[in-house]
C-alpha cells in the first residue's frame, strides 16, 4: 500500500483497522475524541463495531467483553479517563486478556500511571511510546500483536502532536509471526455442557473441571507471566550519537522527536552528545540504555512533567549522574501543547548542561 | 533541502486549508511533507496558524520549528511571534490592507492585497487560497496544476461544492504575481 497524507488520528485508526482490530469503543475527549471519530468513520466500512460509550468505565467494559469473544479490541482516552479504567485493566491482566489501550496523554504526566498502573495487584502493561506518525502506525499493530502474544492489556501513548500532526504514512497491514489460536475464547460452543470455558480474574476453569487450579495457584501464576512478559519480549529501543558521547539525554515520545533533531544539530558542531530513546516504558530498555551511557559523564532526562521516567533511568544507571532537565510546560488550550518544546529550547537546555559538565570536570 | 512554511491568520479555517492543500500538493508532486496546525480552542476571530515541512527524503523536523523559510501572513495579530521565526533571507507574502503591523523582514518580501481580491471575487473567505496561489507563484514551491488538482480531494465531501471557488482563487492569486521572486528549490523541476 502506498502513503497517504493522512492526520495522526485518522491514520491511528486506519492502522489499528489494518491490524485486525474490529471493536473499539471509548468516550470523547481530546485528543483521543479525534482517533474515536477515526474509527466510528472507518471501523464500520470493514464490518467492525465502534461505540461511544456512556463512559471510560463502559468503554474498557464492553472491550473486555468483545476481548473476550475473541475479536481484536481496543479502548483509550487521556490520562484522565485512564484513571477510571485502571480497575479493569488490572482485572484483564488477571483474566489473561489482550486489548489495546491508547492514552492519547495531555503531557507526559501520565508515565507512572503507564509504568506502574493505578490498579490493584501484581500486575504489569506493556507500555509502547512513538516518537513520529510513521513510527506509530506500525507500532500500533504491534501493540495488538504483543497483547495476543501475552494475553496481556498493552498500552499505546500519543498525544496532542501525535493525533494533529499531518504526514504522509503507509497504513498498510504489518506482519508479524504467527499467534497460536485462541483456544480459551468465548464463542458459545462450550455453553451448557457442564465445563464452559470460562474467563475471570479470578480463576482459570470452572470449579467442576477435571483440573481445577486453586485461587492462591492462579494469582502466583499472575507473577510469572510477568516474568514471561520480561522474558519473552526484547525492550524496544532507539539511540543515536551515543559511541563516545560525553552526555546522553534519554527521552520518549514526541519530546524525543525534537531531542533527536537538537542532538543531530549539536552533533553537527562537533559537540559530543547523544540520545536514547525508549520505545517501550514496559518493560523498560535498562541493559541497552547502559550500553548507550558506557562513556558518558552524565545523564538528562528530558520529559514534560516534573520527573517520572527518570527513576527508571536511575534504576538502570546505578553508577550514573543521572538528572531531570524536562519540566512540566502547558499551555492553556489544557490539551498538552508545551511552549518549552522546542528545538532551540531544548538544544539550549543540552548546552547549558553539558556546560556544567565540563565546568566540574575543570573543577 | 528541506522547506518550512508558516501560515498565520485568523480563524475561521482559511489558513488550514490553504496549509492542507500545498501539504497535499507538495506530496503529489514527490515530495514529503508534515503538517501541523494549532488552532486549540480557538473562537472565529482567534488566531490560528499551521506549519507545512517539504523535503525530499525522510523528514527529521520535528512538528515544532523555530526557524521557517517562507511565511504567508494573512493577519497582524501574532505577527511577533512569526516574525521571529522568519529566517532574514526568508520568503514574506503579506495580505496587503488587512496586515497593519510594522514589517522590517530584511528577505524577500511581496505585499498582495489576499483578501481584497477574493473579496472583489464574491468569494471573501477565499483570502488563503489566493495567497497560497500567490506564493506558489513567486516561489515554484509547487505547480499552480498541483494546487487545482488537489482542490477537491482535500476538502470533506460534504464542502466539495467549494472546490471550483478554490480552484479559482488560487488561480487569481497566482495571476496577480508577475514571476518568480524567491525560488524554494533552486532552478531545478519538482521531483517526479
Amino acid at each position: 500500500m502506498s502513503a497517504e497524507l493522512l492526520e495522526g488520528s485518522e491514520a491511528l485508526a486506519k492502522a489499528m483497522i489494518s491490524a485486525g482490530c474490529r471493536f473499539f469503543a471509548g468516550y470523547p475527549m481530546t485528543p483521543f475524541t479525534e482517533v474515536l471519530e477515526g474509527m466510528a468513520e472507518h471501523l464500520p466500512e470493514v464490518g467492525g463495531t465502534c461505540v461511544n460509550a456512556e463512559s471510560e468505565l463502559e468503554a474498557v467494559g464492553m472491550a473486555w467483553g468483545a476481548a473476550a469473544g475473541g475479536a481484536r479490541a481496543a479502548t483509550g482516552s487521556v490520562g484522565q479517563g485512564l484513571s477510571l479504567m485502571q480497575e479493569s485493566i488490572a482485572e484483564m491482566c488477571f483474566a489473561r486478556l489482550p486489548l489495546v489501550v491508547l492514552n492519547m496523554a495531555r503531557g507526559q504526566g501520565d508515565y507512572f500511571q503507564a509504568t506502574r498502573g493505578g490498579g490493584h495487584g501484581d500486575y504489569r502493561t506493556i507500555a509502547l511510546a512513538p516518537a513520529d506518525l510513521t513510527e506509530a502506525v506500525s507500532l500500533i499493530q504491534q501493540a495488538f500483536y504483543f497483547a495476543d502474544k501475552f494475553r496481556n492489556p498493552v498500552l499505546f501513548m500519543g498525544d496532542y502532536y501525535l493525533a494533529h500532526v499531518i504526514e504522509a504514512v503507509d497504513i498498510g497491514p504489518v506482519d508479524f509471526e504467527a499467534l497460536p489460536d485462541k483456544d480459551w475464547l468465548l464463542d458459545g460452543s462450550t455453553s451448557g455442557s457442564g465445563t464452559a470455558r470460562i474467563i475471570s480474574p479470578l480463576m482459570p476453569v470452572k470449579r467442576n473441571a477435571e483440573v481445577f487450579v486453586e485461587y492462591g495457584d492462579y494469582l502466583e501464576t499472575s507473577g510469572d507471566k510477568i516474568a514471561a512478559i520480561e522474558n519473552g519480549m526484547e525492550p524496544l529501543f532507539e539511540s543515536g550519537h551515543c559511541e563516545d558521547a560525553d552526555y546522553v539525554v534519554v527521552s520518549y515520545g514526541t519530546p524525543a522527536r525534537i531531542i533527536r533533531y537538537a542532538v543531530d544539530q549539536l552533533r553537527s558542531e562537533g559537540v559530543r552528545v547523544g540520545f536514547f530513546r525508549p520505545i517501550s516504558l514496559w518493560p523498560f530498555p535498562s541493559a541497552a540504555l547502559t550500553e548507550a551511557t558506557r562513556t558518558a559523564k552524565a545523564v538528562g532526562v528530558y520529559e514534560l512533567n516534573a520527573g517520572q521516567m527518570v527513576d527508571d533511568v536511575r534504576l538502570s544507571l546505578r553508577d550514573k549522574v543521572v538528572e531531570s532537565i524536562g519540566g512540566i510546560s502547558f499551555d492553556d488550550s489544557g490539551f498538552g501543547i508545551a511552549p518549552e518544546l522546542t528545538p532551540a529550547r531544548v538544544e539550549a537546555r543540552i548546552r547549558e548542561e553539558m556546560a556544567n559538565l565540563s565546568n566540574e570536570v575543570d573543577a | 533541502m528541506e522547506r518550512e512554511i508558516l501560515l498565520s491568520g485568523i480563524g475561521g479555517q482559511g489558513v488550514q486549508l490553504a496549509a492542507r492543500s500545498l501539504a497535499q500538493a507538495a506530496m503529489r508532486e514527490g515530495r514529503r511533507v508534515l503538517m501541523f496546525g494549532t488552532y486549540g480552542g480557538m473562537m472565529r476571530g482567534g488566531d490560528t496558524d499551521a506549519t507545512v515541512v517539504i523535503g525530499e527524503d525522510s523528514l527529521m523536523t520535528p512538528p515544532v520549528v523555530d526557524r521557517v523559510w517562507g511565511v504567508i501572513a494573512m493577519h497582524h495579530l501574532s505577527w511577533p511571534a512569526v516574525s521571529e521565526k522568519l529566517r532574514s533571507d526568508g520568503f514574506l507574502l503579506l495580505n496587503d490592507k488587512v496586515f497593519q503591523a510594522e514589517n522590517s523582514h530584511p528577505g524577500p518580501c511581496l505585499s498582495i492585497g489576499a483578501t481584497a481580491i477574493a473579496t472583489e471575487a464574491e468569494m471573501p473567505q477565499a483570502g488563503s487560497m489566493v495567497a497560497l496561489g500567490a506564493f506558489a507563484a513567486a516561489t515554484n514551491i509547487v505547480r499552480l496544476e498541483t494546487l487545482l488538482d488537489i482542490a477537491e480531494e482535500v476538502l470533506p465531501s460534504y464542502r466539495s461544492q467549494f472546490a471550483e471557488g478554490n480552484r479559482k482563487a488560487m488561480q487569481l492569486g497566482h495571476d496577480a504575481v508577475s514571476g518568480s521572486i524567491c525560488e524554494a528549490w533552486g532552478v531545478a523541476e519538482a521531483v517526479s
